[in-house]
């Protein structure tokens, strides 16, 4: 019935995850930081559902409904402490927010 | 066959849209490519057979939370970054631990991928990702869980009013 093997949705989810972690690394913009940690999540969610298909268990694609649920969370709140170091330092540049390095 | 071709248009344009959305130097280019990488990871989630999540996915993620994207984006008025990278050393160990990543996870994968991994696909059971199924596992056996996340996103919110604030500190 199903065609595709797991192993193929997991390289996907494999080579999302990477290009996001290349995102958060070398990019400067915290904004565009930020999408990367979202197409981090997205590629853990594919590969929870990848599963679920696999095991013939819903309990994955619960998981990715939390996953969503945290994501949401996390870019509220880290959209509104940009906002904040926008307001006071007008750059949303992670290499110029160096306050705490001494 | 069907699954076949439309797995490879999903994976080939997640995988244009994300290297896009990494790439790019204006901002709002990369949330509009985002958003594809999302609508495409919505259709690998139909064709996993998880059509509630795939509808989450779009409505949720590609609607309110690139919506709250788009917002900032367009209020901070960001001017592009010029270098686009970060500079000197710091940007070749970045390749350097993402291709790192790359091959464990690559390795993890191709050595078997764990214990589900091994067996043929599971028979189905009625109803797998419909909407009905979905909510009577969440209302019973993860109810604690979800009333939780409620908190959370409460507290989130909360905390995004009080950080956003024009009179902050």
């Amino acid at each position: 019935m199903q065609t595709i093997p797991l192993a193929a949705y997991q390289v996907l989810a494999a080579v999302l995850f990477t290009i996001g972690i290349v995102g958060v690394l070398v990019r400067r913009s915290a904004l565009v930081i930020f999408m990367s940690i979202e197409l981090m999540l997205n590629a853990v969610n594919l590969s929870f559902v990848a599963f679920s298909r696999q095991m013939g268990q819903m309990d994955g694609q619960i998981f990715v409904f939390f996953v969503m649920s945290v994501a949401a969370a996390e870019v509220a709140v880290g959209l509104a402490i940009l906002v904040a170091i926008f307001r006071s330092r007008e750059t949303a540049n992670v290499d110029d927010v160096h306050l705490l390095k001494g | 066959m069907t699954e076949a071709i439309l797995f490879s248009v999903f994976s080939v344009s997640a995988v244009c849209f994300a290297v896009n959305v990494i790439f790019r130097r204006n901002a709002v280019h990369c949330a509009l490519h985002l958003v594809g990488v999302l609508l495409s990871v919505s259709g690998l989630f139909v064709l996993l057979n998880a059509q509630f999540i795939a509808a989450i996915q779009i409505l949720v993620y590609a609607g309110a939370i690139m919506v709250l994207f788009l917002f900032v984006v367009m209020l901070l008025n960001v001017k592009g970054e010029s270098p686009l990278l970060t500079p000197g050393a710091a940007k070749g160990f970045g390749f350097f631990f993402a291709v790192l990543a790359f091959v464990e996870l690559l390795w993890i994968v191709l050595s078997g991928g764990g214990e589900g991994a091994a067996h043929p696909a599971a028979a189905l059971p009625p109803g797998f990702g419909s909407p009905a199924e979905i909510g009577r596992i969440l209302y019973s056996t993860w109810l604690f869980p979800f009333e939780v996340t409620s908190i959370l996103l409460l507290i989130a919110v909360i905390g995004a009013v009080v950080l956003a604030k024009r009179k902050f500190a």
